[in-house]
């Protein structure tokens, strides 16, 4: 797309047409990224002097297709010399996890599996945000998927403890590791229990520092022979080690990988509603796309390839409009202790830099976040404000959600918006649910459950390593 | 105030860890890591302040950060991400929050203290946080319609079509032997230790918790046996 | 044989040197550029005025490239590059692309290197902004004669520059100062003020590297005549606030504190990267590279312009980022080298 290379102005008046983005103007039909995008409008230059101004990009460099030799370190390299070496196992991802390849910000391919997935679930996100599991498997039930056998959900795991160590600095490395390499064991073991082989199973991390934490963690098991020693001790006493070895995933995958990959087959197989009229805006969890930040999903399709494709990728694909914004880059403002004891802080932070901005400047309809903290912060925070003259509200909640919404799930029962506090109620509609429908048949439900009547998304034998 | 053999002592602790060289290459002081930083638009922090120190080495400044600035940090981590040297500022503040702990410096404890009902749950369930922590008299700044649906949330949490997730007191079902085995990662890898440093109370309170789980998946172990017999 | 000749390999500022200077020893050169023009990254890329020397550069380079254009001693393949190389130090046969073929004893790659593709640092808003540049881009503006935001027209009135795109930032691979980039952009800074009074220009930098001669005549003098200011500061993000301009995040390091300012335009400072054909170039005359990718430099204190392959000699910014006056400088040391170690040659046959 040569007439697109980036700081190629736009030579032609349709430049400025209809997805022609500016900073600060909001296209409203649908087309291109609103706000975003490659695009140049016209200049003040000649042809003749806009080609030459650029001529020198004619050959496209990128960084990520250039060769960075060994100074730009892949550990996934080390990881293979160590297994070869016989000193640890692999969980690989293999055929059987019907791999899709994405490339990462260096241009690196990164294996995704999108079956025979073990849910490690994040704390916050059930605690708190429920709707982002249930949302979850309920895609993957709609496309099929045996509980079982294609997915796992049990009671076998801790959370990572990251946010307690990136809060508190109580744990340390070696309890980080610990807790990573027993939960992943168990993923890798989990499949014998449900009559399948070692490895059947790969761990999908449903949290965004957890994802960040496990793959810090990871380099460091790596690169320091001390740190193997000391955990595989510990490991051994838990009989967590295979033929003594420690288990380490080919792969980190974060849930909203998954959501990437399957966004297609998402849009054009299960979604019902049409969103074009939706103003979406992106946050993306700092310890998605910053921490071992060579790992995180680029596409050049999605924002150019200039920012981390999680999240617009999913609502360009369902046809929603995505606006930019000035802070796009700020951090949420969770800050792991600071929720709980410099609320302020929070507060403020979140307030300032993302509610306001998103509303004031993008006019959204709703934020969309890939993370646990994220939501929590910017959902909950919102009330406050207006003891602090912050009349603005924007519905919080995550991509994996909205997209169920736009594919028919119910709001309550399914997305779980109950138990957000921003005004989703006013996407909902705008999506033409109705709310107050969707919500007296939610009340209806209460009532059988109380009667005893659960509907499950999966046969709950399975979470205790029974039969489906 | 603590002696300058101390302060150096706290600094050789911090430089002990071996994530110190590979997360401070040295500084150009760009300040693209203070630029980017949430804390530092809040508060009198700044991570290029805090790896000036470390790289200069200068420990009366260092142990005076320990006070307080390191806990400003958010841990967003944007600063390493940043760093055209590759430094991680964030990196280096988590290792010194271990060493404040270490030296059971008061700063560390009056910080850490809100953080107990977060500690409590972690190390006895596993979970960081639990639905009924997330209730509206524990955030009254969370406003009166924390959700959207009121309700006895026993019965809320299992209209949550996902069996693990039918929990109030943790954010999902853990086995006990799940539990049993973490409670050996906290006291293996020292973790059960530091905490005692840090909240006597809580760690005492955590302590008859472990006990008394230790002894439920023992009975548990037994019923099996004997089942099995 | 073919002692007599030497191929010169790119037709740059230290090309061109390199192919004047065999010329005028009596020598015969043989220039094979990839391009349909002879110059170089200063005119393929249109570069306004030139640093120190304050000509332009089609004048300037112009020079050079009508010097070995009448030189009966040269001669010139363009829109050729060398496919093949066969043979050894003093006798070497090239098969260039255009199907011709080159006998020469000695081979002075004079290849250079290729601007940053700001692209690579994307949180700095190049391709996502329109009102985000890259000094050549801003250099062209110059040429054209004013200063306009591309994306509506307006005149700025902020201007700022970012130095070390793409240079001094191991988040890209890119440890290397591109050296020059301070020192340009100050004299950009000079000809956006005097082209535009009424715009600002601020220059955001780590480090101020206007060495030797260039600290009064450029750095100074941008400040005391033109007004530039320039803070010591690195950018974190460019984004767009919602008048339309943009905004940049910095911390004023002197004054430590977290900013963030409003921009009409933003430039980046663009470095020097290796030639982007460095491992076929590498391949095909069995040179080697040095960590960066640029072309390894042999042992410098006797075997000056040397490569790691015997009778292949290197010059100007295909070694690492340099000057125009220095790549100069050594065009003229290579040529001086190859016919050397040529007249060598001849003299122990004889």
């Amino acid at each position: 797309m040569s007439d697109q290379t980036p700081g190629n102005h736009n030579q032609s008046a349709a430049g400025a047409g209809a997805g022609t983005m500016k900073p600060g103007f909001h296209n409203t039909d649908g087309q291109g990224v609103a706000g975003h995008g490659s695009f140049f409008q016209a200049t003040d230059l000649s042809r003749e002097d806009a080609i030459k101004a650029t001529d020198w990009v004619r050959k496209h460099v990128d960084r990520r297709t250039i060769d960075l030799g060994d100074r730009m370190d892949d550990i996934r390299e080390h990881m293979y010399e160590l297994e070869k070496d016989g000193q640890i196992i692999i969980h690989r991802i293999g055929d059987q996890h019907e791999p899709a390849t994405v490339k990462t910000l260096f241009g690196w391919e990164k294996k995704i599996p999108t079956k025979q997935l073990w849910h490690h679930k994040s704390c916050g996100q059930c605690g708190n945000i429920p709707g982002y599991p249930t949302s979850l498997l309920w895609f993957m039930n709609k496309f099929g998927f045996v509980p079982g056998k294609d997915y796992l959900d049990e009671t076998d795991q801790t959370s990572c403890t990251a946010w307690n160590y990136h809060g508190s600095g109580i744990g340390n490395v070696e309890s980080l590791a610990a807790v990573f390499l027993r939960n992943f064991h168990q993923s890798y073991v989990s499949g014998k229990q449900h009559g399948h082989e070692l490895g059947h199973f790969f761990p999908l991390v449903h949290c965004g520092t957890s994802f960040g934490n496990y793959k810090e963690i990871r380099k460091y098991l790596v690169e320091s022979a001390e740190l193997r020693e000391k955990v595989t001790k510990i490991l051994g006493k838990l009989g967590r080690l295979v033929d003594g070895k420690l288990v380490i995933p080919e792969e980190i995958i974060h849930y909203s990988e998954w959501v990437h990959v399957m966004r297609d087959r998402i849009a054009s197989e299960l979604q019902t509603i049409d969103v074009s009229n939706i103003r979406t805006t992106a946050h993306v969890a700092c310890h998605y796309y910053k921490m071992v930040h060579e790992d995180a999903i680029y596409d050049p399709d999605v924002l150019g390839g200039n920012r981390t494709a999680i999240i617009t990728s999913t609502a360009k694909a369902l046809g929603a409009q995505v606006i930019d914004y000035s802070t796009w880059y700020d951090c949420c403002g969770f800050g792991f202790r600071h929720i709980i004891s410099e609320r302020e802080f929070t507060r403020s932070f979140t307030m300032d830099r993302k509610i306001r901005v998103v509303r004031e400047e993008a006019n959204a309809d709703v934020l969309l976040a890939n993370d646990t903290g994220c939501v929590t912060t910017m959902d909950k925070n919102q009330w406050i404000g207006k003891a602090h003259e912050q009349n603005f509200q924007v519905p919080i909640m995550a991509e994996v959600q909205f997209a169920a919404l736009a594919c028919g799930a119910d709001p309550f029962k399914i997305v779980q918006l109950q138990w957000h506090a921003s005004p989703c109620e006013d996407l909902v509609e705008k999506m033409g649910i109705s709310w107050d429908e969707a919500k007296k048949n939610f009340q209806a439900y209460l009532k059988e459950v109380e009667a005893g009547n659960i509907e499950y998304l999966y046969n709950p034998e399975l979470a205790y390593g029974g039969k489906a | 105030m603590a002696t300058y053999a101390e302060m150096q002592q706290i600094f050789d602790d911090i430089r002990g860890d071996f994530r110190y060289d590979h997360e401070l290459n040295g500084c150009l002081n760009c300040g693209i890591c203070t630029a980017t930083c949430p804390s530092a638009q809040f508060y009198d922090y700044s991570p290029r302040e805090i790896v000036q120190l470390l790289w200069t080495e200068n420990v009366e400044q260092i142990y005076d950060a320990m006070q307080e600035k390191i806990w400003a940090c958010a841990q967003c981590m944007t600063c390493a991400a940043r760093c055209p040297f590759k430094n991680s500022p964030g990196g280096l503040v988590a290792i010194m929050r271990e060493v404040a702990i270490k030296h059971e410096m008061q700063s560390a404890k009056d910080v850490l203290r809100p953080f107990g009902r977060v500690m409590l749950k972690l190390i006895t369930t596993g979970n960081q946080l639990s639905p009924d922590m997330i209730q509206p008299d524990h955030f009254p700044d969370w406003g009166p319609n924390i959700q959207k649906v009121e309700g006895d949330l026993r019965i809320l949490r299992k209209a949550i079509p996902v069996k693990t997730l039918q929990t109030v007191e943790t954010a999902w079902e853990v086995s006990l032997k799940t539990s049993v085995e973490m409670y050996t990662i906290w006291e293996m890898t020292g973790v059960l230790k530091s905490l005692e440093l840090m909240d006597e109370n809580l760690f005492d309170v955590i302590e008859d918790f472990i006990d008394e789980k230790r002894e439920d998946y023992e009975e548990w172990l037994e019923e099996q046996e004997e089942d099995d017999d | 044989m073919s002692q007599d000749t030497v191929l010169v390999v790119g037709a740059g500022p230290s090309g061109l040197t390199a192919a004047a200077n065999v010329a005028a020893a009596g020598y015969k050169a043989v220039m094979v550029e990839k391009e349909d023009v002879l110059g170089g990254a200063p005119i393929i890329s249109g570069y306004a005025k030139l640093v120190p020397s304050g000509e332009w550069a089609k004048d300037a380079i112009g020079r050079m490239v009508t010097r070995v254009e009448d030189d009966a001693n040269v001669t010139i393949h363009k829109e050729a590059r060398v496919a093949k190389l066969e043979g050894e130090a003093g006798n070497f046969t090239a098969t260039l692309s255009n199907g011709d073929t080159v006998n020469a004893g000695a081979v002075v790659l004079a290849t250079g290197f290729t601007h940053f593709d700001s692209i690579n640092k994307p949180e700095w808003g190049f391709g996502t902004f329109e009102d985000v540049l890259t000094t050549t881009q801003m250099e062209q503006m110059v040429t054209a004669g004013k200063i306009a935001c591309p994306s509506d027209g307006r005149v700025p009135e902020r201007v700022c520059i970012l130095l070390c795109v793409g240079s001094r930032d191991r988040q890209i691979g890119r440890e290397w100062c591109s050296k020059i980039c301070c020192t340009v952009s100050a004299n950009l800074a000079m000809e956006i003020k005097e082209l535009s009074p009424e715009t600002d220009v601020f220059i955001y930098y780590m480090d101020i590297r206007t060495y030797g001669l260039y600290e009064d005549k450029f750095y100074w003098k941008s400040q005391e005549e033109f007004k530039t200011k320039f803070v010591k500061a690195r950018i974190a993000e460019v984004t767009a606030s919602g008048d339309g301009r943009l905004l940049v995040k910095g911390e004023d390091t002197l004054v430590k504190r977290p900013i963030v300012i409003p921009f009409d335009i933003v430039v980046h400072a663009i470095g020097m990267d290796p030639n982007a054909d460095n491992p076929e170039i590498s391949q095909v005359f069995g040179v080697g590279l040095e960590k960066h990718g640029f072309i390894e430099r042999a042992e410098h204190y006797t075997n000056t312009c040397g490569t790691t392959r015997k009778g292949i000699y290197s010059c100007g910014a295909a070694y690492g980022p340099e000057t125009i006056d220095d790549s100069i400088a050594q065009g003229a040391a290579a040529a001086g080298r190859a016919i050397g170690d040529l007249h060598a040659l001849v003299q122990k046959a004889s």
